[in-house]
């Protein structure tokens, strides 16, 4: 197996969940079932999560295939637009999950806006994923190909989005440098807060309440979106020092058990309870896992240069 | 080959152990979660001290690799002064917090959170843009 056949695997995840997670969403719209609706947004959120090595490993795997006969570049490069646009759709509205999976801890349920937002969302998400799907079912078989291919119009490689964002990454002298500076900024600002909440959940100022750290949270997804967004743009910006790079896979890997992390850490039920029970072991377990992920992260973020051919 | 790698990840986790408890110090300066007793961030204190031991030392390492650069270069200079500018400023941070129950924060302390969080911002702009320079 290779990222190529891990992209074949992963693809089916924002595809297929989204649209499942959409109708548990609509199910529970039309049933006015709290449990079904946090349920719903979990789900996304953890797609949104997912959705992330399904795009890396589809730019590793147009690597690996084009140096083969019958690769055609413009299939990929539609292909690759459309999956960033189902990419950042699927981020954002993986962000207004969360928002609501946040406010539900809070209030007992999320503000009225945020599940019709994130219908919206999705459902323009999987339309896109879905056109993002057939062009990349395109790349390798011709089969499929409509007789007036959008493939087959031969549009300008230079029109394209992920062309424009590499063109802007290598030819700007201050862009790469500021957004580096910008990732180590949101970098700080997780650590800060994920810090703060798990020396919580171990044992830290027992006197301040759980739900406290937890308002913590919104500060450390500030830091993660703007991490997400300069590393999204380091990725298309320069793709080849991160493919074939062993930290960088390390990092994303990490990346998963973080997210997984930190959903947990915005839906714990325990410590919310009315006589406010400490966490648990297993909380703890989870605080320590947290930990080493997110030093994961940073450890194979800081080794691409050196690693990997990144600078 | 594997020393310089690994002193500068532990030069980021440092640093991030450092800015980040600040910044949460910071933010309850400024009004987060007012109602948590100050008393309660007693923790950041240890932990910007490991976090300001384990950059020190790493950076002594780092500055060595470039000292004759680094020494007369005015990027560095500024991040020095802005790390020890942030460093000054958690000196009275620090007996604010270690300085009883209290609750309500001080105009003064108000103050030095927003000077705390620029400067620390600075410190780590201009030291990741040494990289470029």
């Amino acid at each position: 197996m290779n990222v190529a056949h891990l992209h074949l695997l992963l693809n089916h995840v924002p595809t297929v969940g989204s649209v499942v997670a959409l109708g548990l969403l609509l199910l529970a719209l039309v049933r006015r079932d709290e449990g079904l609706k946090h349920a719903g947004l979990e789900v996304l959120f953890a797609i949104a999560v997912l959705t992330l090595p399904v795009y890396v490993s589809g730019v590793a795997a147009y690597r690996e295939l084009r140096e083969q006969p019958g690769m055609s570049e413009l299939a990929v490069l539609l292909h690759q637009d459309a999956a960033l646009a189902g990419f950042a759709l699927t981020e954002l509205a993986g962000f207004v999950a969360w928002v609501g999976l946040w406010q539900t801890r809070r209030r007992g349920r999320a503000a009225p806006g945020i599940v019709p937002v994130v219908v919206v969302l999705l459902t323009v998400s999987v339309a896109v994923m879905a056109r993002a799907a057939t062009l990349g079912g395109e790349i390798r078989h011709p089969e499929i190909r409509a007789a007036a291919s959008s493939a087959a119009v031969a549009p300008d490689p230079d029109q394209f989005v992920v062309t424009a964002i590499s063109t802007v990454a290598v030819y700007s002298t201050w862009l790469w440098p500021a957004a580096e500076a910008v990732h180590f900024l949101g970098l700080a600002l997780v650590f800060g807060v994920l810090l703060a909440v798990n020396l919580r959940i171990l044992g830290v100022a027992k006197q301040v309440a759980f739900a406290d750290v937890h308002r913590l949270l919104p500060w450390g997804m500030l830091g993660f979106g703007a991490n997400l967004i300069t590393g999204m743009f380091f990725f298309i910006g320069q793709p080849g020092q991160y493919v074939g790079s062993s930290p960088f896979y390390l990092k994303i890997a990490f990346l998963m058990i973080a997210g997984g992390n930190f959903l947990y850490l915005t839906v714990l039920k325990r410590p919310w309870a009315a006589d406010r029970p400490e966490p648990g072991l297993a909380d703890k377990a989870m605080a320590v896992v947290s930990i080493v992920a997110w030093l994961g992260v940073l450890y194979g973020g800081r080794m691409l240069p050196f690693l990997g051919q990144a600078f | 080959m594997w020393a310089f790698p690994a002193v500068l990840t532990l030069h980021t986790a440092g640093m991030a152990v450092l800015v980040g408890a600040s910044w949460v110090l910071d933010l309850r300066l400024l009004g987060l979660n007012r109602h948590v007793p100050l008393s309660s961030f007693r923790w950041v204190f240890p932990a910007v001290a490991i976090g300001l031991i384990v950059n020190l030392s790493t950076g002594i390492v780092l500055f060595m690799k470039n000292a004759t650069t680094w020494g007369t270069s005015i990027p560095f200079l500024v991040k020095m002064t802005l790390v020890i500018a942030s460093v000054a400023m958690l000196v009275p941070l620090r007996s604010l917090v270690l300085g009883g129950e209290a609750r309500e924060v001080p105009d003064s302390a108000r103050g030095l959170a927003i000077a705390s969080i620029l400067a620390w911002a600075g410190a780590v702009t201009v030291g990741r843009l040494l990289a470029y320079v």
